[in-house]
């Protein structure tokens, strides 16, 4: 298996970073786009994103899954980070924007990675109200008190929605890993 | 305890906090109620979900906006200063393969003190209490009552300097900071400012001034009288305020220790976030690894540049 973007810049070839910018900019950019409060902190989240990135380079590891969806848990830590400093408010989108998200249909063009296939699979499987409550989460960075103010449920079931509906993307993820290893 | 329910599963519980940590800082309670699990449990299911999660993430169908062409320019200035730091890839490659993808940097690069602290994990991060400017940082200092016990008192022997914090081989042929900080300051670009005694009991008999060059955006802090720390109970942190940025959250300028002895230390600060406009530069007592946000239960220094 020829070097990843990621081991080559753990290898010190500066060359690397520009490709890791071209292919990995607009998703990081994407991003910090939709989890900052204005152009300007996304502008410098994604600075800090990509500078997190090069220094955990050597930690990259094929086998524990792809280079895109280790950028991306990354790009998503830092993000968060910065949104729970800046303000205790949710970020800056709309509710139409909020309600705008459209999940990659396993299979089809949108897909990203492998393991967002896996998860886009699971995701299909899960309850209305649990997607949910994983797109607010998670993509749209609100607390959890802040997903059982907007839904109005018990901050119980919000817990419990996330807990199965993530457990249930992580069994995918395992699952499809397994049957890889397997050969089949 | 707020978000944990004694009746609950230990499984679920876990699985709770660790899914509550990948989008919100957990309370001191819960932090308490993790670590009564088994560490490496702790850490298999944090990959886990912070994988699944980061996953679902790239799952949804984002509008794909391209990489601005001004942001793609300072990435790749941002890259040529990184390359321009051969420790900064070498400490990245030295790490072990580590799971954990805490990139926060808790040791400086070879020659060098302590780098700032990249924290992208969520955990323990504290919003601060509201103050506008960093005067009411020394008034915060003020009011409060000094706790912080085993900071004061019997610090631990340290291993090495904060010039030589990282393994050594490289340590030698590097300048030190104290020879970096002086050539900086002959260059004549540098801005300098002497650190005043402040006020809370940390801080007494701390003198020291900060010398900052805004081009290149390097710059130093020398303490005479900084008390030795215990770096497994607590760290130094600086703060840079930067008069482009909101003044409630100042930049982070690494983490540092003083060992035992302590004497005439120059520690570099190390932003890694450009500074438009420093105005003033703090150093805060924190929690070993720093934090993303202070508390700022401990003001040690401030040096205001004018």
């Amino acid at each position: 298996m020829s070097s990843s973007v990621l081991q080559r810049i753990a290898s010190g070839d500066q060359g690397a970073v520009r490709v890791c910018i071209d292919l990995y900019g607009a998703l990081v950019w994407s991003l910090a786009r939709r989890l900052s409060r204005s152009i300007a902190d996304a502008e410098d989240a994604t600075q800090e994103i990509f500078l997190d990135v090069w220094k955990s380079a050597s930690r990259f590891d094929a086998a524990q899954g792809s280079e895109k969806v280790f950028i991306a848990m990354i790009a998503r830590r830092r993000l968060i980070d910065r949104l729970r400093k800046i303000t205790a408010e949710p970020p800056m989108e709309s509710e139409e924007v909020l309600d705008s998200i459209v999940w990659a249909e396993p299979g089809s063009a949108q897909e990203t990675a492998s393991e967002a296939e896996q998860a886009a699979r699971a995701l299909q499987e899960l309850k209305p109200d649990q997607r949910r409550v994983l797109e607010l989460g998670l993509l749209h960075g609100l607390s959890q008190s802040e997903i059982a103010t907007k839904l109005g449920v018990p901050l119980g079931s919000v817990k419990s929605l996330m807990r199965r509906g993530l457990i249930k993307v992580r069994e995918y993820m395992n699952i499809d890993a397994e049957r890889v290893a397997a050969g089949s | 305890m707020a978000g944990t329910d004694p009746s609950q599963a230990p499984d679920e519980r876990l699985i709770d906090l660790v899914i509550k940590e990948l989008g919100e800082p957990l309370s001191d309670s819960e932090m308490r109620s993790l670590e009564t699990f088994d560490a490496a449990d702790v850490g298999r299911l944090r990959r886990d979900l912070e994988r699944a999660a980061a996953a679902v993430t790239l799952a949804a169908r984002l509008t794909d906006e391209p990489l601005p062409g001004r942001v793609h320019a300072r990435l790749e200035r941002q890259a040529a200063d990184f390359f321009a730091r051969p420790s900064a890839v070498a400490s990245a490659s030295s790490t072990p393969g580590v799971s954990d993808l805490d990139t926060r940097d808790r040791k400086a690069p070879a020659g060098e003190a302590p780098v700032t602290g990249l924290s992208v994990r969520a955990t323990a991060v504290r919003r601060p209490p509201a103050l506008g400017n960093s005067a009411g940082w020394w008034a915060a200092a003020a009011c409060l009552a000094l706790a912080a016990v085993g900071w004061l008192r019997s610090p631990s022997p340290l291993t090495a300097s904060p010039a030589s914090t990282t393994a050594g081989g490289l340590v030698d042929a590097a300048p030190s900071p104290a020879t970096l900080r002086a050539q900086l300051l002959a260059s004549g670009h540098a801005l300098r400012a002497e650190i005043p005694a402040g006020k809370d009991p940390a801080s007494s008999g701390v003198t020291g001034d900060v010398v900052w060059d805004p081009v290149s955006q390097r710059g130093y802090m020398r303490f005479v009288g900084l008390k030795p720390n215990d770096p497994a109970l607590q760290q130094y942190q600086i703060w840079v305020f930067d008069a482009g940025r909101d003044q409630r959250y100042p930049v982070d300028g690494g983490i540092f220790d003083v060992p035992a002895g302590g004497g005439d230390i120059v520690i570099p600060i190390r932003v890694g976030v450009p500074v438009r406009a420093a105005k003033a530069f703090a150093v805060t007592v924190e929690k070993p690894g720093g934090v993303v946000v202070s508390a700022r239960e401990h003001i040690v220094a401030l040096a205001q540049l004018t």
